[in-house]
C-alpha cells in the first residue's frame, strides 16, 4: 500500500532576496514630496533632489526614529517631520537646524537605485554588498519614445502568501488552462545564472470566448524572463487573425513581510501602424485590465493554497524543483552559492496529452452550453 | 538557515529524485559538449548543464551577434545529438522519475 502525503510546509524565510528590487515608475515619484514604499519589512522614503534624481533611504529617522515619508523634500534633502533632520540621497544627515554641527555617526542605511526603462529599481542585500550593475533588467530599446505607449502601472498587495508563489508560475504549465482559460500548446524552460526563462505558445479557449478569453484564432507568443529573484520582462506577441500587437509586460514584486509582497505589472504597447495615439493607448489600457484579471485569479489561488514545500509532480508538470532551486541562489550568502543553483538548465513539457484531453473538455462545455441555449431558447418560445 | 530550502529529509529525497535520478549523458555530435539528459515522452526533454558542460559553439555565435534576447533557447545540434542517442537506444524513453508500482508490491 502506498503512504499517504503529507506537506511540508516549510518555514517562513529569515531573509529577503539579494538583487535588484523595483519599486515603481519613475514618473510617480517626481512631484517634489517623499513617498512611502513598503519593502523588506519595513518602510523605505524615496524623493526627488533638485536635479530630479531619485533617492531612497530606509523610511525612519535615526535620530528619534520619525517618519521620513510625512516629512517634506528640502532642496535635495528629505526633512523629518519630528525634528527637522535633513537627510541627503547618500544617507548622511547633512543639517539639523537646531544644532552647531551634525554628529558624526548620522548615517542611515541608503539603496543604490538605478532609474531603467522608466522605472526606479533598488538593490537589495542582506549582506550589504555593493549594487551588481551586471544584474540590471536589459534596457528596452524603443521604450520611452513615440513607438510605444506609456508604461500603465498597477499594484496588488499579497498580504498572506510568500512571492514565491508567483515565481512558480515560470514552470506552471497547466493553470494557464485552469486559471487563466488559455491553452499552451509548446511550453519550454532555461534557467541559467541569474535567469530563468519561459517560453509558451497558447491560443484562446473557445469555451471561454463570452468572457473575453478570445477562442482558438488568438495565437499568443510569450517569452517571459525574471532577471534576478523579483523582475519580469515579458514578451508577448499576439496574432488574431492577422492583427499582431506586440506588449511588453513587466511583472515584479517587493516582499514587504516574510509571508506578504506587493505584486506589481506594467505594460507597454507598440503602436501599429496606422492607429492613432488613442486608440493605442486605449488598446494597453485593455491589456493592463486582462492581465490585471489575471494576476488576481492568481492571487485568488495563493490567498487560499498551503505552502508547499515538497509539490508531487506528474510527468507533465514543469521543472518545479529545478526552478526552486535556480531560485535559492537569491537567498543564500553569495560566497554559498552551489554551481548547480547556476547552472543552465532546460525543460519541454509535453503538451501533447494534456491538448487532448483538454479538447475534448472545451468540446464537452461548448456541447453542453448549446443545449442549455437551445433550452432557453424553446422555453422563451 | 532555513530560508525557503527544503526542511525534511523526505522532501530533500523527492528533490533529489526529481533534480537527479534517470538522467543519461548525452554528448553533441557537433561541438562535444556534454549534458544530462532525461526523457519522459516523446516531446518531454529535460537538459541539466554543468562545469564540465563544455562551451556550446551555437550560443558562443549567439552571444556574439548584437541584440537579440540574452537568454538562447535549446540548441539545435543539441536537440539532434539527443534525438540520435534516443534511436540509439542510448536514452530511454518513457516512465518518468516515480517508483513504479511492482506486482508483489
Amino acid at each position: 500500500m502506498t503512504e499517504t502525503r503529507t506537506l511540508d510546509t516549510g518555514s517562513v524565510p529569515e531573509r529577503f532576496a539579494r538583487g535588484w528590487h523595483c519599486l515603481g515608475l519613475e514618473r510617480d515619484f517626481t512631484d517634489g514630496k517623499p513617498h512611502a514604499v513598503q519593502a523588506f519589512g519595513g518602510k523605505l522614503v524615496v524623493w526627488a533632489d533638485s536635479q530630479g534624481e531619485l533617492h531612497v533611504l530606509d523610511g525612519y529617522c535615526r535620530h528619534m526614529g520619525g517618519d521620513l515619508t510625512q516629512g517634506t523634500v528640502k532642496g535635495d534633502e528629505v526633512a523629518c517631520p519630528f525634528h527637522d533632520w535633513r537627510w541627503g540621497g547618500d544617507g548622511k544627515c547633512k543639517a539639523i537646524p537646531y544644532a552647531r554641527r551634525v554628529p558624526l555617526r548620522a548615517r542611515t542605511h541608503r539603496y543604490e537605485s538605478v532609474v531603467r526603462n522608466g522605472q526606479l529599481l533598488i538593490w537589495h542585500d542582506p549582506e550589504g554588498s555593493e549594487a551588481d550593475l551586471e544584474a540590471l533588467p536589459p534596457v528596452l530599446e524603443g521604450v520611452g519614445t513615440d513607438k510605444y505607449t506609456e508604461w500603465t502601472w498597477n499594484v496588488i498587495p499579497v498580504e498572506n502568501a510568500h512571492c514565491r508563489e508567483i515565481i512558480d508560475n515560470v514552470v506552471d504549465m497547466a493553470h494557464f488552462f485552469y486559471i487563466h482559460f488559455a491553452f499552451p500548446t509548446n511550453f519550454r524552460n532555461v534557467f541559467e545564472g541569474d535567469k530563468a526563462t519561459q517560453f509558451m505558445e497558447s491560443t484562446g479557449r473557445p469555451d471561454m470566448k463570452a468572457q473575453g478569453y478570445g477562442d482558438e484564432d488568438l495565437i499568443l507568443k510569450s517569452e517571459a524572463t525574471y532577471y534576478g529573484p523579483s523582475y519580469m520582462i515579458n514578451w508577448l506577441d499576439t496574432d488574431y487573425k492577422g492583427f499582431l500587437t506586440k506588449v511588453i509586460l513587466i511583472n515584479c514584486h517587493v516582499p514587504t513581510g516574510p509571508n506578504s509582497f506587493n505584486l506589481q505589472y506594467g505594460l507597454v504597447v507598440e503602436k501599429p501602424e496606422g492607429v492613432d495615439e488613442e486608440t493605442a493607448d486605449y488598446i494597453g489600457r485593455r491589456y493592463a485590465e486582462m492581465f490585471g484579471e489575471g494576476f488576481m485569479q492568481d492571487v485568488n489561488i495563493w490567498l487560499n493554497k498551503a505552502p508547499v514545500q515538497n509539490p508531487l509532480l506528474c510527468e507533465e508538470d514543469g521543472p518545479v524543483y529545478q526552478l526552486r532551486r535556480w531560485y535559492e541562489q537569491f537567498y543564500v550568502d553569495k560566497a554559498d552559492i552551489e554551481p548547480e543553483m547556476v547552472e543552465r538548465f532546460e525543460f519541454e513539457v509535453d503538451t501533447t496529452k494534456a491538448n487532448e484531453n483538454w479538447r475534448a473538455e472545451v468540446a464537452e462545455n461548448l456541447a453542453r452550453k448549446e443545449a442549455e441555449d437551445r433550452e432557453a431558447e424553446k422555453a422563451k418560445a | 538557515m532555513a530560508y525557503i530550502v527544503p526542511s525534511s529529509p523526505e522532501t530533500l529525497a523527492d528533490r533529489e529524485l526529481y533534480t537527479r535520478s534517470r538522467l543519461v549523458e548525452v554528448a553533441c555530435l557537433d561541438c562535444l559538449v556534454r549534458v544530462k539528459v532525461r526523457k519522459n515522452s516523446d516531446h518531454h526533454t529535460s537538459i541539466q548543464w554543468n562545469q564540465e558542460a563544455g562551451d556550446c559553439a551555437t550560443f558562443a555565435e549567439l552571444s556574439r551577434r548584437e541584440g537579440g534576447r540574452p537568454v538562447h533557447q535549446a540548441c539545435p545540434r543539441l536537440l539532434a545529438s539527443i534525438e540520435a542517442a534516443v534511436r540509439e537506444g542510448v536514452v530511454p524513453i518513457g516512465a518518468g522519475v516515480d517508483p513504479i508500482e511492482t506486482s508483489d508490491g
